[in-house]
């Protein structure tokens, strides 16, 4: 199996279509990574999985191959689920009492569901990247390109909301 | 904190697989060239219009010195040359016109 990172190398000498590995490879990181932060929306974790891949490989020439690839990935995936949620809200804000209204596809373990809801967005994030994909506190800080002290004071604030 | 550790393990072994992998990969890609050529084509239209500027300036800065050239010369101008011009500049539009018909078809 070819390194993600000569991927990427090959995908900038020779062309997009080596892009489409990488993608293959993490569609299910990304779509997992997405349902679990929108509380099983499904339709909100596709664009949000789809608009990552899209401005990673905008990117692609930022990327630091001294960094890990999935790490890099994650941290634009994050900032996807942001800039999605904050349309979502500018949309609901507006009045449409007159609209039909729109349920949204809800699929997954809403026991999960369930127990994030009462944090915020940036609080859901790093409780998911930390407890369910156990990442270090300093990688998240790291691709979240946030202070570690931040990260922690946030993350200590999670868990005593959840307890 | 037991509960939350049972839901937390239960959420590790959960599993979001996304539809179709292969299609979905070959969509981005389309997605990714579409976008390219857009960028290509606004960056070929850019190019063109910076060359079609300057192209009218280096074109319309002598023609304050031909319109003088004109008015002075009125009084003796000859119809022949009148017909001489008009045949040419309907020339020069009618062969403009087949270009530009010729490339909306191609583009089209």
């Amino acid at each position: 199996m070819e390194a993600d990172e000569e991927l990427v190398r090959r995908t900038l000498s020779e062309g997009s279509h080596h892009f489409g590995v990488l993608i293959q490879r993490y569609a299910d990181y990304l779509f997992g990574l997405g349902m679990r932060l929108t509380s099983g929306n499904k339709e909100l974790a596709e664009d949000i999985s789809q608009q990552a891949f899209m401005k990673s490989f905008t990117y692609l020439k930022s990327f630091n191959s001294q960094k890990k690839f999935k790490h890099w990935l994650t941290g634009i995936a994050v900032n996807c689920y942001k800039d999605l949620i904050q349309k979502e809200n500018q949309y609901l804000s507006l009045n449409i009492k007159d609209e039909p209204s729109y349920t949204p596809h809800l699929e997954g373990n809403t026991d999960f569901f369930n127990l994030i809801k009462p944090l915020n967005e940036d609080e859901k994030v790093l409780f998911t990247l930390k407890y369910v994909y156990e990442y270090q506190v300093n990688e998240i800080a790291d691709l979240l390109n946030q202070k570690l002290g931040t990260v922690k004071s946030k993350l200590s604030r999670a868990l005593e909301k959840l307890t | 904190m037991n509960q939350l550790e049972t839901i937390l393990e239960k959420e590790k072994g959960t599993s979001y697989p996304q539809r179709n992998k292969e299609l979905f990969s070959f969509y981005i890609l389309t997605l990714i060239n579409q976008e390219q050529a857009s960028r290509k084509l606004k960056r070929k239209l850019w190019i063109s219009l910076l060359l079609i500027t300057a192209g009218l300036f280096f074109l319309l800065s002598p023609i304050s010195e031909m319109m003088n050239y004109f008015i002075l010369n009125l009084s003796n101008i000859d119809t022949v040359d009148i017909f001489i011009m008009a045949a040419v500049s309907y020339g020069f539009l009618f062969v403009l016109m087949v270009l530009l018909k010729k490339r909306i078809a191609i583009l089209s």
